[in-house]
């Protein structure tokens, strides 16, 4: 059917249309920065609306589009929304940065939905090559991204430091790609699976490259022993737009990753399931232990977020079957970096390259508000019951133990449990600490406030009743 | 008839170029001298059959890495003076043995005979079948890479235009 062919790149076609008449406006008119807005957030808002119809539509006809390019299914249509989501809440954290410079403000915007079309392109796609394509679509904007304010040291750093060892990533990613063609002979994510390759499972090259790709896509989720670059960079990037670049990297990077296993190499699960179990243990140890020493909050919620993609890799070790509870995770814990992020925008400003932990002291009674955002996210983070933290723990713990990875499911609550440590200093800090010196006042604008009001709601009620987004995800499935 | 004319023609344009990117003291010289090279040999490309080949030869080398080239000769400048006093004493002797080795290969390959023109049809790598392909199942793919250049003409002027400001 030639409707899927439309419906289904629908939303990917509609932010890039905001792309493309946002810079041919900025270049011929020059207009106001609430031109930018409104023509950023427009081609958001109409790619969610497609989002959503594409998700209609696929729950019915589910196919490979654009010649076994891009999938329409509900595992796409469900991360286009999921990122297009998270685009629009780091943009409105964001747009401070982007109105403090005139020159650039427009290409950063450009930049920040150049990447979600990557992370669509990423989560939709049915051929290797497009996923190395969508990878670096996203990848190169990002490394653009985290070099915006040139006149911080740590920002160039982060620039260079993301550019070098992400370009080696994608390589190392395109040569497994490389080698499981030759293993195969074909590039399509549901063909490798097929029949005609049964004999093929366990040939050498293919595990390598199977390997590799899980070497490539492991740097860009930020997975031990593939995480060095994940602090440097989360701290030398604007904080404006640092929610933005974790968030997203993780949900499509986890996304491709998931439908790459799951869809092509099931037959060679006992292969790299115990792989993917050692990388997922090492990066809740190695995040969690280092998160403890910081003295920099971005910092600590970069290591923080090396010991979520062990989390969230948990759920992967069992197949297909933990693809839910990735799903349900990754999506909170998104919502979860984007409102933390948010908060460290506030408070340090959003071309901030760090922010020490002693900024924090006494914000309970300067802004109860942000206050309590960051605290609720701490806990979301740490996995309390009644946020949406312990309902994605509880899933991923529960699909590891059904897939017999006890000693992994173990190993992760003992990581959940010293990480409760630093997740509550942070709250000491905001709360009970006394203020030495005077600190700034605090001033936020309405389009943060309305995306952290939006992030917070979402992390309780999802804590709350977990039951429909549950509902959701278990239809999001790949083809 | 056409075949011969053209091979003598762009033969002594390649070898032209080549001798003149070797011997010209001003490296823009050189470098034009190795596009005149890298052009006629595309010629003899298309001379025999593989227009594919031909194509990339011009895109890839006369364009692209010509003009990484040229940014290199530019961001050190023509004006120094070149330092051509030879490093290493062992080069002109291994430089003379390597093209002799390659004299005697090339003659023992024409000695053979096996040197024919292009049969027609026998080509795989046709442009036609390539376009067919690239414009119908790698279409997508195709269309992505222009983002790709988009993010490279963006992120160049986010990154470049802050110093502009900051001279001034």
């Amino acid at each position: 059917m030639t409707n899927a062919l439309y419906i289904g790149i629908g939303p990917i076609i509609a932010v890039t249309l905001g792309v493309v008449v946002l810079l041919m406006v900025e270049v011929t008119l020059h207009p106001a920065t609430r031109v930018w807005r409104l023509i950023s957030f427009g081609s958001l808002i109409s790619g969610f609306i497609l989002a959503i119809v594409q998700w209609a539509d696929a729950a019915n006809n589910p196919q490979p589009i654009f010649s076994h390019m891009l999938m329409h299914d509900g595992f796409s249509a469900f991360g286009s929304i999921v990122l297009i989501i998270v685009a629009a809440l780091g943009l409105l954290v964001a747009w401070p940065l982007v109105e403090n410079d005139r020159a650039r403000g427009a290409e950063l915007v450009a930049l920040v939905l150049l990447t979600t079309i990557g992370l669509m392109l990423l989560v939709s796609a049915a051929n290797l090559m497009m996923v190395f394509l969508g990878l670096e679509v996203a990848s190169i904007s990002l490394y653009v991204i985290a070099g915006f304010i040139r006149k911080g040291a740590r920002s160039n750093e982060a620039a260079v430091k993301y550019f070098l060892l992400g370009s080696f990533a994608s390589a190392v990613f395109l040569y497994g790609v490389a080698l499981v063609y030759a293993g195969t002979g074909t590039l399509e994510i549901t063909a490798i699976a097929g029949p005609q390759f049964a004999g093929l499972t366990q040939t050498p090259v293919l595990l390598v490259g199977i390997g590799l790709i899980v070497v490539g896509l492991g740097f860009k989720v930020s997975a031990a022993p593939f995480h060095m670059w994940a602090p440097d960079v989360y701290q030398g990037s604007a904080s404006g737009v640092t929610g933005f670049m974790n968030a997203g990297a993780k949900i499509a990077g986890f996304a491709a990753l998931a439908r790459i296993l799951v869809v092509s190499f099931d037959a060679q699960r006992g292969d790299w399931g115990p792989a993917l179990a050692v990388v997922a243990a090492l990066s809740m140890v190695v995040g969690t232990v280092l998160a403890i020493t910081q003295t920099d909050l971005k910092r600590m919620l970069a290591y923080s977020s090396v010991a979520h993609a062990g989390f969230i890799m948990t759920a992967l070790v069992g197949g297909g079957a933990g693809i839910d509870a990735l799903w349900f995770y990754v999506v909170t814990y998104a919502f979860q970096v984007v409102g933390a992020f948010g908060v460290v925008a506030a408070i340090s400003g959003v071309a901030s390259d760090e922010s020490a932990l002693k900024q924090y002291v006494g914000l309970g009674r300067r802004s109860p508000f942000l206050a309590g955002v960051l605290s609720l996210m701490m806990l979301a983070m740490a996995g309390i019951p009644l946020t949406a933290g312990f309902a994605g723990k509880f899933g991923v713990f529960r699909a590891a133990l059904e897939a017999g990875y006890t000693w992994l499911v173990v190993l992760a609550l003992v990581a959940s449990a010293v990480g409760l440590y630093f997740y509550l200093r942070v709250i000491v800090r905001v709360y009970i600490d006394q203020e030495t010196a005077e600190q700034p006042r605090v001033v936020i604008t309405d389009g943060m406030r309305f995306a952290l009001t939006t992030v917070a709601v979402l992390t309780v009620a999802f804590g709350v009743n977990p039951a429909p987004l549950l509902t959701v995800v278990s239809n999001a499935l790949p083809f | 008839m056409t075949e011969l004319v053209l091979f003598v023609l762009f033969g002594i344009g390649a070898l032209a170029g080549a001798i003149m990117m070797v011997i010209s003291r001003n490296p823009v010289y050189s470098a034009l001298g190795l596009i005149a090279a890298m052009f006629s040999i595309a010629v003899l490309y298309v001379v025999n059959g593989a227009h594919f080949v031909a194509a990339v030869q011009i895109i890839v080398y006369a364009g692209a890495v010509m003009t990484l080239f040229l940014f290199v000769i530019m961001l050190i400048g023509v004006d120094q003076p070149e330092d051509t006093s030879e490093q290493l004493p062992i080069q002109r002797p291994a430089a003379l043995a390597l093209g002799a080795l390659l004299l005697v290969g090339f003659l023992i390959v024409i000695g053979a005979g096996t040197l024919a023109g292009s049969d027609e049809g026998s080509v795989v790598g046709t442009v036609e079948a390539i376009a067919d392909e690239l414009f119908t199942n790698w279409l997508l793919p195709f269309e992505v890479t222009t983002l790709l250049l988009v993010i490279a003409s963006v992120g160049a002027i986010v990154l470049a235009q802050f110093k502009l400001r900051d001279r001034r």
